[in-house]
């Protein structure tokens, strides 16, 4: 029996954070036109530089660089929705993107997993993705899924198996970090439409999106772009996302790195609407550190303002934002490490509301997935969740008469006003489960065991045959072509 | 004068400053120093005491390349000297790097040629989105000691197994080792595909190469 499909969770924060003054987000707006006009972008892309000819950009074919001046940069933007539908296979599930509500996403694309019982490490699979994605669609603080790992037992056309996975194993909303190429994307939309059932629907709710990666500094991917190109013009929504890192491939102060990120984005999402005015189009930037005696990658510091402010970037823009979140640089879960880094980043993410959020569940910088570790990263969430409601005032709440009832020197556990509430004043989370002897029990555990209750119990609905069949015979097709 | 020459040579390498540094090559050139002498104890001194420094924690990786941009510049006016004369500097091997086709990511491929040059390694930098069948032609040309290949994406690391059956084809892998690197390579990855080396970032990937080599640490 399929499993009923209660109410998402996602955060709805009665408070907000202002990070940067309305001058500086000027100061900053201006640095990225600045960019865009004199330093330019690199698109390495044919189409996407006629694009831009035909529009009055200055191209250099040669270095396949585009400046962009800025009126044309705001007449672009100026068609991108501020917020849009990222539709799930269920319509209870649909996600309307809103001001003050924000939902968060898995973590992706890992490339290792470790396996619960024997406690070894492999590369990861399909089958990996969609358990996880089975997860996912179990627990209500995550609003979509990305695919977690990559499908490597797939080899090139990996991506499209993981969209796959994802939609036999959650009625929620894909989004894919991994597809690129205008190939494979047009098997994607292909795929995207046997969900949705018409070109049309697909465009009205799509069940599916994209983030394409910018390369810093600067740049942007062929196939990223190509893809990216074709999936605006489906009506699939599409993110870019810039991951600048401090000290190797931008500066090494936080508001160089983002205004140089903020123009890969600006770049390509100017391109989208050129291609296709109103094209549904999300901000993403995610800076890291070059460790200064390595080189190598740092997701997390201690000083991560920037993470925040560039939500405030891109709501500057007229954009939605995909916020950033988790991904510990732990190797391990459940370390002090995996735990200290991301815990005030959904506190954070819903003070400054970026309308979704990537992702829990991965380690070692988004490349490992420990699966309990998403149950210790929710724990995080709801907290926060919860810390973001406002506290409720009223004559109940207040009490005075079970006070009054009670005076000095008495109790409470007698009063029927206490039987009532104590059951949700105190809510628990991983750290509170008992052992038998009355102890607290190891949180990792507690999460191992809730990863296989839910595995074991969450059935969410199947596709229906012929649509399983449909994506089949697609991805034999992409296969044949494409791996 | 050859004195002062060469701890200017050496100063300008600690100092980062690479127009200086080809400056002073070509100073020793009209002063009719020997270029290997200008190297090994001019240069190459500069680089010693940064990476003592770095060995010390007093420097950090911007320094380190900046000191290796300075002696690849010094170096690019000696060489053609050094080849008039019939003489060739003593190199610890010789190593092609690329980033594989399909990928244009070039930090982290950069940044080992620095570290790989500046330890005194030969580097033939390819560039980015190489085709296999370039890296093979470059290596078989040079007698590459060593391929390094870069790949950031899931989707683009399969061309690093690629490469590395196309070498197995060849009959390469006896006298040419394999390094890759990127953000999702592990060292599963590694074993699985059979490549000879990896690291995670640019300094181990000296040590890496020196292993492979068996150069002195």
């Amino acid at each position: 029996m399929n499993n009923p499909l209660p109410p998402l969770e996602p955060i709805r924060s009665a408070y907000r954070l202002q990070y940067l003054t309305d001058e500086q987000l000027d100061q900053l707006q201006e640095a990225t036109l600045d960019i865009l006009e004199n330093v330019g972008v690199k698109f390495p892309s044919e189409k996407a530089l006629q694009v831009f000819s035909a529009h009055g950009a200055e191209v250099d074919h040669n270095t396949q660089i585009v400046k962009l001046e800025r009126d044309l940069v705001f007449k672009a933007m100026k068609s991108v929705p501020r917020y849009f539908r990222m539709a799930a296979r269920v319509p209870e599930y649909d996600l309307q993107l809103q001001d003050g509500t924000t939902y968060f996403t898995t973590d992706g694309c890992g490339v290792q997993v470790c396996d619960m019982d024997s406690g070894k490490i492999r590369p990861s699979t399909k089958a990996d993705v969609g358990m996880m994605a089975r997860v996912a669609d179990y627990l209500p603080s995550i609003g979509f899924c990305w695919p977690m790992v990559s499908a490597q037992d797939h080899g090139g056309t990996a991506p499209l198996h993981e969209i796959d996975a994802g939609w036999n194993n959650s009625v929620k909303h894909v989004q894919s970090e991994t597809i690129m190429g205008g190939r494979d994307c047009e098997y994607a939309v292909e795929m995207a439409t046997v969900i949705s059932g018409s070109r049309e629907e697909l465009r009205r709710r799509p069940p599916l999106s994209l983030v394409v990666c910018t390369i810093a500094p600067l740049m942007q991917d062929h196939a990223g772009i190509e893809g990216a190109m074709v999936m605006a013009q489906a009506g699939i929504p599409v993110g870019f996302l810039a991951m600048p890192c401090l000290g190797t491939t931008a500066p090494a102060t936080h508001a160089g790195a983002v205004a140089m990120g903020d123009a890969e984005i600006i770049s390509a999402t100017v391109l989208m609407q050129l291609i296709s005015p109103g094209a549904p189009v999300f901000h993403s930037l995610m800076q890291a550190w070059a460790d200064p005696r390595s080189g190598g990658y740092v997701s997390y510091a201690r000083d991560a303002r920037s993470r925040y402010g560039v939500v405030e970037m891109a709501h500057h823009w007229g954009m939605p934002s995909l916020g950033a979140c988790y991904g510990t640089d732990s190797i391990e879960a459940g370390t002090w490490q995996s735990a200290a880094e991301p815990a005030l980043d959904p506190l954070l993410a819903g003070l400054t509301s970026p309308e979704i959020v990537t992702g829990m569940g991965l380690a070692r910088t988004y490349t490992r997935l420990y699966p309990e570790q998403i149950i210790l990263d929710e724990d995080l969430y709801q907290r926060a969740r919860t810390y973001l409601m406002r506290m409720e005032v009223s004559p109940e709440t207040l009490a005075l008469d079970v006070i009054r009832a009670v005076g000095p020197g008495g109790h409470f556990l007698g009063q029927k006003h206490t039987r009532e509430h104590i059951r949700t004043s105190l809510v628990r989370g991983v750290t509170h489960e008992f052992d038998s002897n009355g102890k607290y029990r190891e949180p990792r555990e507690v999460a191992r065991q809730r990863v296989k209750w839910i595995l074991e119990n969450h059935h969410p609905a199947p596709l229906e045959k012929a649509q399983q069949d449909e994506l089949t015979r697609i991805l034999a097709a992409a296969d044949r072509e494409l791996a | 004068m050859s004195e002062e020459l060469l701890k200017a040579m050496a100063q300008s390498i600690i100092d980062g400053e690479s127009e200086i540094a080809a400056d002073l090559a070509r100073q020793a050139i009209e002063a009719g120093l020997d270029p290997l002498t200008a190297i090994s104890k001019g240069f190459v001194e500069g680089v010693n005491q940064v990476g003592d420094s770095f060995a010390c924690g007093d420097v950090f990786l911007p320094e380190l390349v900046m000191a290796g941009e300075a002696m690849k510049a010094a170096i690019a006016v000696l060489e053609p000297e050094l080849k008039k004369r019939g003489a060739a500097r003593e190199v610890l091997g010789k190593v092609v790097l690329a980033t594989v086709e399909g990928d244009i990511h070039e930090i982290g491929k950069s940044l080992v040629g620095t570290m790989l040059t500046a330890s005194g390694f030969e580097v033939f930098d390819l560039g980015v989105n190489v085709p296999a069948d370039q890296i093979l032609a470059k290596a078989e040309e040079v007698k590459a000691d060593i391929i390094g290949l870069s790949a950031l994406l899931t989707t683009t690391m399969v061309r690093q197994k690629e490469i590395i059956e196309a070498m197995d084809a060849r009959g390469m892998r006896n006298r040419t080792k394999v390094m890759i690197g990127g953000a999702p390579v592990t060292s599963d990855w590694v074993e699985k595909i059979k490549a000879d080396g990896y690291s995670e970032d640019a300094i181990g990937a000296v040590n890496a190469a020196k292993l492979l080599l068996d150069a002195p640490a």
